[in-house]
């Protein structure tokens, strides 16, 4: 009897068990030893000096380049996180059309996904370059003087976007997949019901990804501070620094000045950041994120009620 | 599908455990090891790896494995470093920022003698030390020069480009050639890297900074303000075009007659077939003195935590010999007096320059080995001369230079 | 469902408007490989090559040992991605079905690992690997994905959340206990995800240049993001060889991406029957 109790204590852990290894293994150690580089100056080479908190003083108080770049993420985030995932969604729900060659087309929109970084940003920095590039000789051929893409500040964080929307078919597949995992029957029996496409969307489609969409959401909120190769190849930070993004500043302050302390404390305040703005979505997730594990027999939706009727049905 | 994934799981395990015994093979021959980090690219690569192969062949306790990093060779070089794990010999350039994980060479270039020291290109020797020892033996160099385009130049009628030159003669043929063809007739790059950039101001008499590492009154002098207000007025006056590269793609494309570059093009132009020139660069006619370029050195370094450092040397030593340098000839400028006369380098009308840049350009210390924080101090002047010659800002150059010399 | 003609119009203009925009630069990128390099840059520019050089391949193929490249990338694309899916799902299911103490603040921790950029963790990484002996060695690629993967772990365990209990009680009834529940109700019907987070680890495998940089270092243990990367030199990038291997290095995983797509449509109710 005990030992049974003991079992059923102890399973969920050790299903969990190997990433609780792994991240002790290889992940915690190198954590903390940046969190501790973060209190010295740690050049690349030679002496360690410990300066307590003098690592995130200066970054608040004398580095006019960490509000700079922090306000650039931001906006970039900003903009790019829900693009990427109005996109990302539009595209799902294309390529879930019933419609034949529908299979070309999926794997058309997966393509840029698959080509390598490096290639994908010197093949942009050719299309947007402003005097000698193809989209501005295409527009030039229509009569439109082109912006300068890459050297007017005013339009470089757009190409950036640009550039980096071409990336939305991992998230794209990942809405895909979890949309060809609604069962059908759903639909059918919402448009038996009168439900023309618009509502299907809103009122199945919508609540029944919601899981993914926040998966999506956050995980793009993380990559867009983390932001670092696209930019480096492409702008270099510039023109006139309008892309020096923080996470390129924190490359920056690490292998080309070599301060891998105040490296890694710029790293730390980006942690917290993302970390909060985390939170945040996820406190708000209980309002808007919909599992069906969660729900309870007493306060069943309309929806779910429908659902598990039908998964009942089919069993 | 239980049975299916029981066998991926066996191929996988199993492939992972022929990759360990496949990762471990292979060091136990007895002989010293060295790690030789290059930063070169594909061809060249294999081409070093001949000249490896060669040194490991003479050799029969020393093995030299080569490692190519190209672009990243940084970030390598950096990680290599920071974890006490360097490549025991390594190509080298940026010795302000390396020094301290490198070990010094003087007391191993005394044991060769006088004569080995004094057969290379005294110039270099500068660029390859740091506070007074030297931490390379140099490999390659390039100075800057003006490489034209013929046919440009004979479609608008315009005599070619001279050693006499002066800025204002470039502007009169650029200026020409814009109006005659329609292509612009010079073209520099939008955001130079700052080191490179210092040559103009030497060249007009004045630098970056001080002895003690001031900029005030250096980069913000009449003479250093000049300069950039010449290459601004050339933009502004639209015969010349700020690029967003480094302005090769602009000269070989033919959308630009002229510009300023180091040797590292003359490749690429060759295998394209292209009608080009190469010669000094102008002058500055008030400055009287001949136009002075940057070095961009590469040498040869040993990790201060080397571990076989008679092997490393006797490796550097092979690397930096007659042999090599002639064997490079193609990829790099040979950097010794003996090889350059042997080969009849001065003969080569589009080697012949460089060279001739080179004497005129001792005696010059980039500000990069005199101020301590360069990386940060170059980051911020790159700022600053983009915000001058972009055209989409085009700010005042006395405003950019006084702001940025406080 | 039925859909009318005029919605499959729309559908089809709307697929080809994203196609061209997607496909492009792609396209672009393909013909330039059968150009010369002076072509290439050429302005203005021009889509065809005036003369196809179908010898770049070649060319970029043997200008390094890409032979042996390919074959350390698929070492490290396949040893990574059976662990990774396994460990990963098993942690999700972990995560995702029991309640356990402690349980919200390891899946903060979990998610918290992702939010540590990798530039600065990577230097302690090499010191740490160092100390095992596996640096030059293709084991710091692939080990530590056997222990599941954050973003992995997350993204399984939002779609284990979308799946009723009924489900689990159901089968607790039959008699199941916890592992049977999770290796014969719940991987058939986390199938499409399974194989979708292979893909996805496949490509970031694939195409991860910085690991391979950090981690390995003579020629013989490269991977083809490396080697690609490696056309990129500090003066001069040898563009036509860079293109061309990008376009071989896109074949694999389309490949696999195809075949794979079979199986993500089959979908939940497919295979639950």
């Amino acid at each position: 009897m005990k030992k049974k109790n003991f079992w059923r204590t102890a399973t969920p852990y050790l299903f969990i068990l190997p990433w609780v290894i792994g991240f002790l293994v290889f992940t915690l150690g190198p954590l903390l030893l940046s969190l501790i580089m973060s209190f010295f100056d740690w050049p690349l080479i030679g002496e360690k000096t410990f300066v307590g908190l003098g690592n995130y003083i200066q970054m608040f108080t004398e580095d006019d380049q960490v509000w700079k770049s922090l306000v650039i993420s931001l906006k970039y985030a900003a903009i790019f996180v829900p693009l990427n995932l109005i996109l990302a969604l539009f595209l799902a729900m294309l390529i879930t059309q019933p419609v034949k060659g529908v299979k070309v087309y999926r794997t058309i929109f997966y393509i840029p996904a698959v080509i390598s970084g490096v290639a994908i940003s010197i093949i942009w920095s050719w299309i947007l370059n402003s005097d000698y590039g193809v989209l501005n000789y295409l527009l030039s051929l229509i009569g439109i003087e082109g912006p300068k893409w890459l050297v007017d500040p005013a339009w470089a964080l757009f190409a950036v976007i640009l550039a980096s929307a071409f990336g939305v078919g991992t998230m794209m597949l990942i809405f895909y997949t979890d949309m060809k995992n609604i069962d059908t029957e759903i639909y059918e029996a919402a448009s038996l019901d009168g439900a023309g496409p618009a509502r299907r969307f809103f009122s199945i489609t919508l609540p029944m990804i919601t899981p993914t969409l926040l998966f999506n959401l956050i995980t793009s909120i993380i990559s867009s501070f983390q932001q670092v190769t696209l930019v480096m190849l492409l702008t270099g930070g510039g023109p006139l620094q309008s892309t020096y993004f923080y996470g390129l500043m924190t490359y920056n302050n690490a292998f080309e000045h070599h301060r891998m302390g105040y490296a890694s404390a710029n790293a730390w305040v980006m942690f917290v950041i993302i970390l909060l703005l985390s939170g945040l979505v996820f406190k708000s997730s209980s309002a808007w994120v919909f599992y069906e594990s969660e729900v309870k027999a007493d306060n069943k939706n309309k929806k779910s009620k429908k659902h598990t009727k039908k998964l009942e049905g089919g069993k | 599908m239980k049975r299916k994934v029981a066998v991926m799981c066996v191929l996988a395990l199993s492939a992972t455990m022929a990759l360990s015994a496949y990762g471990c093979g292979g060091s136990d021959s007895g002989k010293t090891q060295i790690r030789f980090a290059t930063w070169d690219v594909a061809e060249n690569v294999d081409f070093q790896q001949e000249l490896v192969d060669k040194f490991n062949e003479e050799h029969d306790d020393i093995e030299v494995t080569l490692e190519a990093y190209g672009d990243e060779f940084d970030t390598k070089i950096s990680s290599g470093m920071g974890s006490g794990d360097a490549p025991d010999v390594m190509y080298m350039w940026n010795y302000p920022s390396y020094y301290e994980g490198l070990e010094p060479l003087d007391d191993y270039i005394a044991e060769e003698g006088d004569e080995y020291k004094a057969d290379f290109y005294e110039t270099l020797w500068d660029y390859n030390s740091m506070d007074g020892a030297t931490y390379g033996i140099p490999i390659g160099f390039t100075t800057h020069c003006l490489f034209y385009n013929r046919d440009i130049f004979d479609e608008a009628g315009v005599e070619y480009p001279t050693e006499d030159w002066t800025w204002e003669d470039l502007q009169a043929a650029a200026q020409e050639i814009n109006e005659a063809t329609g292509t612009a007739g010079f073209a520099f790059m939008m955001e130079p890297d700052p080191y490179d950039f210092e040559m103009y101001l030497w060249s007009n008499g004045t630098a970056y900074c001080d002895e003690e590492g001031t900029l005030d009154g250096s980069l913000n002098s009449d003479e250093s303000k000049e300069v950039f207000q010449m290459f601004q007025d050339m933009e502004e006056d639209g015969y010349a075009v700020a690029t967003e590269g480094d302005g090769t793609d602009e000269f070989r494309a033919g959308n630009a007659a002229m510009y300023i570059y180091g040797s590292w093009s003359i490749d690429t132009l060759n295998e394209d077939g292209m009608n080009y020139g190469v010669t000094t660069i102008p002058a500055f006619s008030d400055a009287g003195q001949d136009s002075v370029s940057i070095l961009s050195s590469s040498g040869l370094s040993m990790a201060a935590d080397c571990e076989n450092k008679e092997a490393a040397w006797e490796f550097i030593k092979y690397w930096t010999s007659t042999e090599c340098n002639i064997e490079r000839i193609g990829t790099e400028l040979p950097v010794l007096n003996s090889v350059v006369d042997s080969e009849g380098i001065m003969e080569q009308e589009e080697y012949a320059p460089f060279y001739t840049m080179l004497e005129q350009s001792a005696g010059h210390t980039p500000a990069s080995f005199i101020i301590e924080d360069w990386s940060q101090v170059s980051e911020n002047l790159s700022l600053s001369f983009e915000q001058i010659f972009n055209p989409s800002s085009l700010m005042d150059v006395d405003e950019v230079l006084d702001g940025a010399a406080q | 469902m039925k859909m009318s003609k005029k919605s499959k119009v729309i559908i089809y203009v709307l697929l080809t408007i994203v196609a061209i925009y997607f496909l492009a630069p792609f396209v672009y990128m393909l013909f330039t490989t059968f150009k010369t390099e002076a072509e290439a840059i050429a302005y203005p520019p021009s889509l065809l090559p005036e003369e196809w050089q179908w010898g770049n391949y070649l060319d970029a193929w043997t200008s390094q040992p890409f032979g042996t490249y390919f074959l350390n990338s698929v070492l490290v694309t396949v040893g990574t991605t059976a662990g990774t899916v396994l460990s990963s799902s098993l942690v999700a299911f972990g995560f995702a079905r029991f309640n356990f103490r402690g349980k919200n603040i390891l899946f903060i921790i979990l998610l918290a690992t992702m939010m540590i950029p990798w530039d600065v963790t990577m230097i302690p990484q090499y010191m740490e690997f160092n100390l095992f002996g596996w640096i030059n060695t293709l084991l710091p690629l692939i080990v530590p994905t056997w222990f599941g993967s954050a973003y992995h772990i997350f993204l399984m365990r939002q779609f284990l959340m979308g799946i009723p209990k009924d489900y689990e009680e159901a089968a607790r009834l039959d008699g199941a206990n916890t592992f049977q529940i999770y290796w014969k109700i719940f991987m058939p019907i986390l199938k499409p995800c399974l194989i979708m987070v292979g893909i996805l680890n496949l490509l970031t495998v694939w195409n991860d240049y910085l690991g391979p940089l950090i981690f390995l270092q003579d020629r013989s243990k490269y991977t083809l993001a490396l080697g690609l990367a490696s056309f990129k030199g500090v003066h001069t990038t040898q563009i036509i060889p860079m293109l061309c291997i990008t376009v071989i290095m896109i074949i694999p995983p389309i490949i696999i991406f195809v075949i794979a797509q079979k199986y993500i449509v089959e979908g939940r109710s497919g295979s639950v029957k």
